[in-house]
């Protein structure tokens, strides 16, 4: 599905600051798995993932998306296929405060300029999958903890995306909303979804839906697990 | 085509549900834009009414006005000069005008009189302005008192008033008789107030004119395209209140500016941050700011536009009424024709919508141009 | 409905307000063109110089007449103390005089 081939990501390239964040890397996602990512803060995991998800690019290397060579489109279509292709789920849920909780899950769809009425139709159908119809007006702010994390979910999805990706998606949860995160991410590969995360987080890589674990540290895969 | 008009449609309900949450900020923010559009709009209605008015209805002033100076003011001039200006070739004919002005100490105002031209009055007959009607409760049969320049009280008896329609050029004008002027204010018959001069040719005029100064060195002469180029520098961008009100309109936007290039907080960068992570393109984000202006002002434009029109032509420009007033106790009440022209509206709209949309843009350009992974990184 | 809706329509209110604004004016003024007529004649007859726009002082109220050491405003945020003064600027014959004849 997704193929990494010699990945290499410089911060601040030329400066005293300079860091390298990924050395060289090499890694396939196969397609209607969960990937793990795991490795301590700072191994990487975040910069491989947002370069797995088209969000930033490498400094060198390539990356081939289902046969497609994408490294070098222009802004304009990588962002059209990340939409297309990803459903992000951020750290901290990353959700617009002050704006309604529908409204938060249609936003990635905007810019696709889908009529209004199936936009809104479709995201309804997912706050209902998650039982928040009844916050569906509310302000995001007002919600709980596992509400946040259930809006930052539907609205990964409400592109119908392939591929998930979370980012320490248990980080701010108890261990009840933790398992019922990895419950939901069962759901999606029973789907035929394709999941990556990157966590360290034993819940999370222990878990029975997890096909694979790929172990980073200081911007190396030391295990890339087993396909 | 329905996509991308649908995709604007949708970035504007984003960004109408983001202005909503600052609704207090940026409801004062709509509050002053309207404010700004209206004075400024005012302004130019006023101006472009008043102007075309005079220039149309004071096409029929006397072509030349010759008044003679004595140390700087005005004096009365002898008749005497008039076979003077006479005897200059090109000159038609030559006219002596009688007026002159009247404080009255009851109304407290200052009335014009004027002797007309070929009007049937007799000596204690007059004919008022609707203002002074207005002023001094009086009315067509009834007298108005006045005193004589040697303090003996004269009753004149109104004939008439004149129609309020004409309120703008004769609101104070007392009509009288030659012989009830010269009476009046003891101007001797060998004087008049000044001398109007017709000319045969149209284009001699201003030749005209420095011909008779040239022979009357103690007069002036007034054309009537000086007339007529007075009412032009009605709101003048130099006069005070222009000045004033462009300064306020001007520090407005200025303030605007700032808070716009200032405006973009840690927050509004997270937010372009998390958009973009989302799945939003720059271009989204430019277009979410250019719709963000857009609302505001053209928002504030409609409102401030329709305000201004209602102010000046329905409301007798009743904001601008204390500065004409002044001081003065007789104020014509008129109603201004509404001249507007589409020119007049596109100024405005390029003077307001355009720099703010603009302001709301480009500190946009900078913060939407970030990866879209930073939001992931912090 | 829709908030971009009632944004159009609240735009598409001032677009057609204003037209009709446009149009209004329009006939207004052809209506009073008569009135015009009117108002020219009685400048015509009477011989009248200037509109009445303010009663206080000779030169607000004859402003084409005005003496030429009138307190017309001459510096732009100089404000006359007759409030009209701040309006209108100085007649062109204060300002500019007139050919000399050579």
């Amino acid at each position: 599905m997704i193929e990494l081939q010699n990945i290499r990501k410089v911060f601040n390239e030329g400066l005293s600051s300079e860091y390298i964040a990924l050395h060289d890397l090499t890694l396939a996602i196969a397609a209607h798995q969960v990937t793990v990512l795991k490795g301590p803060s700072g191994s990487g995991k975040t910069t491989l993932l947002s370069i797995l998800g088209c969000m930033a690019r490498p400094t060198a290397g390539r990356i081939v998306l289902a046969g497609r060579e994408i490294t070098s489109l222009p802004e304009r279509f990588l962002t059209d296929i990340r939409r297309q292709t990803f459903g992000f789920i951020f750290q901290h849920y990353n959700l617009l405060k002050g704006i309604s909780v529908i409204e938060n899950v249609m936003l990635p769809a905007y810019p696709q300029g889908e009529p209004f009425s199936l936009l809104k139709k479709q995201a309804a159908d997912l706050l209902k999958l998650f039982n928040l119809t009844h916050k569906a007006a509310a302000k995001v702010e007002w919600l709980s903890g596992g509400e946040a994390q259930r809006t930052a979910i539907a609205r990964a999805l409400v592109n119908q995306p392939e591929v998930i990706i979370a980012d320490e998606p248990t980080a701010h949860l108890d261990t009840r909303l933790s398992r019922e995160f990895m419950d939901i991410m069962r759901d999606f590969k029973a789907q035929g979804k394709t999941i990556l995360i990157a966590s360290h987080d034993p819940i999370v890589h222990e878990s029975e839906v997890v096909d694979r674990v790929v172990q980073m540290r200081d911007g190396r895969i030391i295990d890339a697990g087993v396909i | 085509m329905i996509k991308s008009i649908e995709k604007q449609r949708n970035i504007i309900d984003f960004t109408l549900s983001s202005l909503w949450r600052r609704k207090g900020k940026n409801l004062a923010l709509l509050v002053v834009y309207t404010l700004v559009v209206f004075s400024l709009g005012s302004v130019m209605f006023f101006t472009q009414a008043l102007k075309n008015e005079a220039a149309i209805i004071l096409r029929g002033a006397p072509e030349i006005i010759v008044q003679k100076l004595v140390a700087g003011r005005h004096e009365l001039i002898p008749m005497a000069s008039a076979q003077t200006i006479r005897a200059i070739r090109g000159v038609e004919a030559v006219k002596d005008r009688l007026w002159g002005y009247y404080y009255d100490p009851i109304g407290r105002a200052n009335y014009t009189l004027m002797v007309p031209e070929g009007m049937d009055l007799k000596e204690n007959e007059i004919i008022v302005g609707a203002g002074i009607s207005r002023v001094r409760q009086v009315f067509r049969g009834n007298a108005l008192l006045l005193r004589t320049y040697d303090g003996r009280p004269i009753s004149l008896f109104i004939k008439g008033i004149l129609s309020p329609e004409s309120e703008l050029l004769s609101s104070d004008l007392i009509l009288i008789s030659a012989t009830g002027f010269r009476r009046l204010f003891g101007v001797s018959g060998d004087d008049a107030t000044d001398l109007t001069v017709t000319v045969l040719n149209k284009k001699e005029i201003s030749t005209i004119a420095a011909k008779i100064v040239d022979k009357l060195p103690d007069a002036r002469a007034i054309t009537r395209d000086e007339i007529l180029r007075t009412y032009d520098a009605v709101f003048d961008w130099r006069a005070g209140i222009m000045i004033a009100i462009l300064a306020g309109a001007v520090l407005a936007f200025l303030i605007f500016a700032w808070d716009k290039a200032a405006g973009l907080s840690g927050e509004e960068r997270r937010e372009i941050g998390i958009l973009k992570a989302i799945g939003w393109e720059t271009a989204d984000i430019l277009q979410m700011k250019f719709w963000e202006g857009t609302i505001v002002s053209l928002s504030s434009f409609f409102l401030g536009v329709i305000l201004a029109y209602f102010h000046i032509f329905y409301a007798s420009a009743t904001l601008f009424e204390p500065v004409l007033k002044g001081w003065s106790i007789l104020y014509p009440e008129f109603r201004l024709t509404p001249f507007i022209s589409g020119y007049q509206i596109a100024i405005l709209f390029f003077f307001t919508v355009i720099p703010y949309t603009v302001a709301t843009i480009i500190p946009a350009w900078r913060a939407a141009t970030i990866d879209p992974d930073v939001i992931m990184r912090t | 409905m829709r908030k971009s809706d009632g944004f159009l329509l609240f735009i598409g209110g001032g677009i057609l307000l204003l037209a009709a604004i446009f149009i209004q004016a329009h006939f207004v003024t052809r209506a009073n063109l008569p009135l015009f007529q009117q108002k020219a004649e009685v400048v015509k007859s009477l011989g009248l110089t200037d509109l009445c726009l303010s009663t206080e002082a000779r030169y607000t109220r004859h402003l084409s007449q005005s003496d030429w050491h009138a307190a017309f405003q001459s510096h732009p945020l100089a404000l006359d103390h007759f409030p009209i003064g701040s309006i209108i600027g100085p007649p062109e014959t204060l300002t500019k005089p007139h050919d000399q004849i050579h």
